[in-house]
């Protein structure tokens, strides 16, 4: 356990976006597992968060969902990304990366910054 | 927008919230079964899969817990379930949640009330199309050196039509700037003359206020230039209907104003009666002022007199200019205007209009508003207090339920907003029965008070429906209530020690409940000293009535009749009034039983009063001083007593000579230890400043104001010049003419001229109208403070009484008799009373000052009243006490040891 994180605050409506704009539609299972193999399995996932923070993404209008058949042929609820989330990934996607840039200078070893 | 629209979603999922969780428990399920299959595939065994697959969901109700949050608003599904339970339990009491309901929807009623018509009287702009952006100008003097060369006509605060002209050229932020004369009095002509209160206004009146008429047209520019021929008036829906009753050709006819003919151009629409508090009932440009007074001595050309304030400016603002900006740029022009003026430095002041808008009238409504906003602001705190104190009661009663939700896990957060919130439901019960009662009743009420009110009393120009104002402010005050009257009684109940709560309910014991009774002891308190407050006002004031009703003015009001008219205004000037009035006193001299007849140009406690400076010659410090043009006789008819030198001469009558009767007060303060008689005064009563000889000086009376015991009250002769008011006073035996004679007489002269015929002793109805209604008001507020009160005593100490029945049957086994319950119970409540008591005393002699003007000289310490009420109040506190408290002497030691 001792080298598994907890998802941090704020980045796992992120990585629900992400992971649907890689995989296209896909149920909540399917997104939780997905993310624990992107993280090379670093992240551990309470697959309970994540209905909320899908419901949530789903009243802020970012991802759609359905009801559909699994490859098993069992009924599951399938969530899509919407125009608007598409937009809204590109947006944090950014923003994310700056963020890491900066912070990346930061903790750089030996590097000045003027 | 993502957040409202979330938000929004999150609304509606309040309502359809079954189908969601079905849906959501598919979702979960499904989920669980593929995570299985998963785990299946991993070998584990059926059973080990499953447990896994919920261990790594976090067990699946928390999952369904925190997805619930998200669906709806946890917040406000708390909120509404708190209203249902507390709805639930105030149906399950109906006797406690009437009796609560009711007492504060008598206090927010009464509050709600008082602040419409405080609200309709200084607070709502006036009733007029954008009236949000009328403003009112206002000047007020500061004077830097040298005697004050500015008459003033209504208020200090106005202005002169040569200010105005200024303000109205000059200024950039008004779309139209007007000016009117308010309460022109003139009298209309006809088979019977009749005395009207009108408007004199500049051109653009009803363009600027947005007002159009609903007949006819009002002022054009050709209008304005006229001063008498073919000049013009506009009625008001009022006269309207009652002098042309309703006569749709109205245009184009005529009416006579002071002796000047008018012709009826227009009238005005029936909600618009100008923007006085007296409604106006004509409005007439400013240009006819000077052929309407003409031969007048203090009204003659007003608009040629650079120096008089007697004009309201008021204007609309042009665009969206702030009040600070409107201000910022009429400073300027005042500015202006005082550079013209060495020695003077006036400041303007701009305010969106309302009635009593100028500064003298608008303190004095909204300080003698706020005193009684306060006054029903007390008798809501005692409902307060009687509902805080129930509610204490039932909280008792309710400790087990209490004792168990906190032993359950409830916080004391939650659970003090629950308790909030059943007080919040009984407060919105109470604030909307009490408001719609104010709101439905009031009107009713007021008008009852105002018909009550002497003739004298005009009719009002006022609105008191209730606007957006009102209503927020009963709402804001329901919600001070709720807050004022539960949260105490939430927090106290929701303080206890959960162990012993549990374990020691239903032992009857006292020891637990000393925190709870020490609040409810200050709230018997509480209530004894607000009623306390209330009560001892009402005393005063109603000793204040008494007192005016025996009061001895100083001189002789039995028998006097007076006859009163406006001669200049219906054409007697000059030596046409001198012969009438000779005529007159010689007709009214005849009559059966008459002794005296003498004049005066001020009514005795009349309501307008002749107001000047004097000063002693060579002294620069002037004082204000009342002045009385009278005839030789009248001090021997109103039975004044002369105390040093004489009354007028008939040559110094007739000479209009400047001789000065000064009344004792006014000689100790311009003269103080010397002698009187022979000394001189500069008066500033007419052009010159001419200087007046004492020659006598009258014992003080109360002329001019009832109840002011030391007037600095002057008399100078009545000459003939000065006859533009005439006031007869007629001295008759008791058996004498009677006021028909009188009347006979002055028709007979003129049938047309309108003339008062009054007996001096009715007219102090006038003066003691006001008094009675304070009197009235205040003794209504206090009984109702008291009936509050006792209820409260009263039920604080029966549920004492009953809390402690048991310990009083133990006493009582142990061989306590029933004097001795009755005096611990008793020690107990009257200990609260009587702190009450002293704090309301000492509180109400702190501001009874404020009452003095209601008093007529009494002392505001009045030892009567201060002895009379406190007695009372304390009487009612006993007994309300006592009741409850001999049932507990009555405890039958057997049946109270059962009890429980």
């Amino acid at each position: 356990m001792s080298d598994k994180t907890e998802v941090w605050q704020g980045t796992l409506a992120l990585m629900i976006l992400k992971t649907l704009e890689a995989m296209g539609p896909l149920h909540g299972y399917g997104i939780a597992r997905r993310i624990e193999q992107t993280s090379g399995n670093l992240l551990v996932v309470n697959y309970g968060t994540i209905y909320p923070a899908l419901l949530k993404l789903e009243q802020e209008g970012y991802i759609d969902s359905e009801w559909g058949m699994s490859d098993n042929n069992r009924k599951a609820k399938y969530y899509r990304l919407t125009r608007a989330g598409r937009k809204h990934v590109a947006k944090e996607t950014q923003d994310w990366e700056q963020a890491t840039a900066i912070l990346a200078r930061f903790l750089a070893p030996g590097e000045e910054h003027s | 927008m993502r957040q409202l629209r979330a938000w929004l979603l999150r609304l509606g999922g309040l309502f359809n919230k079954e189908r969601r969780d079905r849906e959501l428990a598919d979702e979960l399920e499904s989920h669980l079964q593929m995570h299985v299959e998963d785990n299946l595939h991993r070998g584990m065994t059926q059973e080990e899969a499953r447990r896994q697959a919920l261990v790594q969901l976090g067990g699946l109700e928390q999952a369904k817990e925190l997805y619930r949050e998200r669906w709806g608003l946890p917040r406000l599904e708390t909120i509404w379930q708190d209203v249902r339970f507390g709805l639930r339990l105030l149906r399950k009491s109906p006797s406690f949640t009437a009796v609560a309901v009711l007492t504060l929807a008598l206090g927010i009623g009464i509050n709600a009330g008082i602040f419409q018509i405080f609200n309709g009287l200084a607070l709502r702009p006036l009733n007029l199309p954008g009236s949000g952006r009328v403003l009112t100008l206002y000047q007020t003097f500061h004077l830097n050196q040298g005697p004050m060369h500015r008459s003033v006509y209504g208020s200090g605060n106005l202005f002169s039509y040569y200010e105005y002209k200024e303000y109205r050229d000059q200024n950039h932020v008004f779309s139209g700037l007007l000016s009117y004369a308010p309460f022109v009095e003139v009298t209309l002509d006809g088979e019977r003359h009749r005395q009207l209160l009108g408007t004199l206004a500049s051109c653009n009146y009803f363009e600027v206020l947005d007002v159009r008429p609903v007949l006819g047209r009002t002022f054009v520019e050709s209008d304005c230039a006229q001063s008498d021929r073919g000049a013009v008036v506009v009625l008001s829906d009022e006269m309207w209907r009652n002098t042309f009753a309703a006569d749709p050709a109205v245009i184009g006819k005529a009416v006579t104003l002071n002796r000047v003919p008018l012709t009826i151009i227009g009238v005005a629409p029936r909600g618009f009666a100008g923007t006085e508090v007296v409604p106006s009932a004509f409005w007439a440009p400013l240009s006819i002022q000077p052929s309407l007074y003409s031969g007048r001595e203090l009204q003659g050309d007003m608009l040629a007199d650079d120096e008089l304030s007697w004009l309201q400016l008021m204007g609309r603002v042009r665009g969206d200019f702030s009040n600070a900006q409107v201000l910022a740029d009429v400073k300027v022009i005042a500015a202006r205007l005082d550079r013209r003026h060495p020695g003077f430095d006036s400041k303007i002041s701009v305010a969106t209009s309302t009635l009593f808008v100028r500064p003298e009238e608008h303190y004095l409504m909204v300080g003698g508003g706020a005193a009684i906003l306060l006054a029903v602001g007390l008798v809501l705190l005692i409902a307060c207090a009687n509902v805080a104190s129930l509610l204490l009661a039932r909280a008792a009663t309710r400790r087990r339920e209490i004792a168990i939700r906190l032993a359950t896990g409830a916080s004391r957060g939650r659970l003090v907003r629950q308790l909030l919130t059943e007080s919040l439901l009984l407060a919105l019960l109470g604030g909307a029965l009490g408001s719609l009662l104010a709101f439905l009743s009031f009107e009713a009420v007021l008008k009852f008070t105002l018909s009550h009110l002497p003739e004298a009393f005009p009719t009002l120009n006022l609105s008191v429906t209730p606007d957006l104002r009102v209503l927020a402010y009963t709402l804001v005050l329901t919600l001070l209530t709720a807050i004022a009257f539960g949260l105490a009684p939430a927090f106290e109940a929701s303080r206890m020690d959960l162990a012993t709560q549990l374990k020691d309910e239903g032992a009857g014991l006292q020891g637990h409940q000393t925190r709870g009774g020490l609040l409810r002891r200050s709230l018997v308190g509480l209530q004894i000293a607000i009623s306390m407050i209330l009560l001892l006002t009402a005393g005063l004031l109603l000793r204040g009535l008494y007192r005016a009703q025996t009061l001895d003015p100083g001189f002789s009001l039995e028998n006097i009749t007076a006859v009163s008219t406006d001669l200049a205004n219906q054409g007697y000037t000059g030596g046409r009034a001198v012969a009438f009035r000779n005529e007159l006193i010689d007709r009214v001299s005849g009559l059966p039983g008459v002794e005296e007849v003498a004049q005066a140009s001020v009514f005795p406690l009349g309501s307008s009063h002749h107001v000047t400076q004097g000063s002693i010659p060579g002294h620069e410090e002037s004082q204000r001083v009342e002045l009385n043009a009278v005839s030789r006789n009248f001090f021997a008819t109103l039975s004044i007593p002369i105390v040093r030198g004489r009354t007028f001469s008939n040559a110094e009558v007739q000479t209009d000579a400047r001789a000065l009767i000064v009344t004792e007060t006014a000689a100790r303060i311009f003269w103080p230890g010397e002698d009187p008689v022979g000394q001189r005064l500069v008066l500033y009563n007419r052009p010159g400043n001419p200087v007046y000889y004492v020659v006598g000086v009258a014992k003080d009376a109360q002329v001019s104001h009832l109840g002011e015991d030391h007037p600095n009250y002057l008399y100078i002769p009545a000459s003939a010049d000065k006859l533009e008011q005439l006031h007869l006073l007629v001295r008759t035996t008791g058996a004498g003419a009677s006021l028909k004679d009188m009347r006979s007489a002055v028709d007979e002269l003129d049938p047309q001229l309108t003339a008062k015929v009054v007996r001096l002793e009715d007219y102090l109805e006038f003066w003691r109208a006001p008094a009675r209604v304070a009197a009235i008001f205040s003794a209504v507020l206090g009984g109702l403070a008291l009936l509050l009160a006792s209820a409260g005593v009263y039920g604080t100490v029966s549920f004492a009484v009953s809390r402690r029945i048991r310990e009083i049957g133990i006493r009582m086994a142990l061989g306590a008799d029933g004097q001795d319950v009755m005096r611990l119970v008793l020690r107990q409540t009257l200990r609260p009373v009587l702190i009450g008591a002293t704090v309301g005393i000492a509180a109400c002699a702190g501001v009874s000052r404020l009452l003095s003007s209601f008093l007529f000289g009494l002392s505001s310490l009045d030892p009567i009243a201060f002895f009379a009420v406190p007695a009372f109040l304390l009487a009612v506190a006993l007994l309300a006490s006592y009741l409850p408290a001999r049932r507990a002497c009555r405890v039958d030691p057997m049946v109270a040891l059962r009890y429980e």
